[in-house]
């Protein structure tokens, strides 16, 4: 599954949220542009190779 | 502990609990590139699924996530049936089991507005994205601001892509 299958189509009828349209010019697009070359497996090991690398980093941490 | 997301939802779909990805996890799948540490699953709450539901997680030992060890938390369904929302930490890592979701309702509630997503050799229900910005702003959270917007974002990409 990926861009184009239609079950992911979306319909988003909601009015723009003022509050939500300030917080979407920090989005960092090109990010989102590069999962949605992803299937969705590939964008969950993505997070998953994220989350190890961070918690690796958490247990490598020593004070100095 | 780090949460594999493999192994949790390979364990739910392979009892054949009925539940449906949602949280940051269903953002990823949809996407979002933030970072999530576990699994929000909503799982319908009949007596047959909720044994489905022990049966699939007991080999994980789940806990009471931040709760001191010791407590007489039994894994059965007595425990499900009495409570609705558990958050637990099992061998596998963190998973929060929701019975309901504020701006969304049930499992029976939500199930109509899920996509099918394979991944890790099995197929599970995930939140479909309009439902996923539908359910986080009735929800009206102040924390799930900037989720919003980047799931409102994904939505403009694949719709202008």
């Amino acid at each position: 599954m990926a861009r184009g299958d239609s079950r992911f189509d979306i319909d988003i009828s909601l009015a723009p949220d003022p509050v939500i349209e300030a917080y979407k010019r920090d989005v960092d697009r090109t990010l989102i542009r590069e999962n949605l070359k992803l299937t969705p497996e590939q964008r969950i090991l993505k997070l998953q190779a994220f989350v190890n690398a961070l918690d690796q980093l958490r247990g490598s941490a020593r004070p100095r | 502990m780090t949460t594999d997301f493999g192994l949790l939802i390979r364990a739910l779909a392979l009892a054949r609990v009925d539940f449906i990805l949602v949280g940051g996890l269903a953002a990823a799948v949809h996407g979002a590139a933030r970072a999530t540490y576990d699994v929000d699953v909503v799982y319908a709450r009949n007596q047959d699924n909720l044994a489905r539901l022990i049966t699939a997680l007991a080999p994980l030992r789940p806990y009471l996530r931040g709760a001191p060890p010791g407590l007489p938390f039994g894994w059965d369904a007595d425990t499900l049936s009495h409570g609705l929302n558990f958050t637990l930490t099992t061998t596998g890592g963190d998973i929060d089991l929701l019975g309901e979701i504020t701006g969304g309702g049930l499992y029976e509630h939500l199930i109509g507005g899920t996509v099918s997503v394979t991944a890790f050799g099995v197929e599970c229900r995930c939140l479909a994205l309009d439902q996923l910005i539908t359910v986080k702003r009735a929800a009206g959270r102040p924390k799930d601001l900037e989720a919003l917007a980047e799931l409102e974002a994904i939505a403009e990409e694949r719709r202008d892509h």
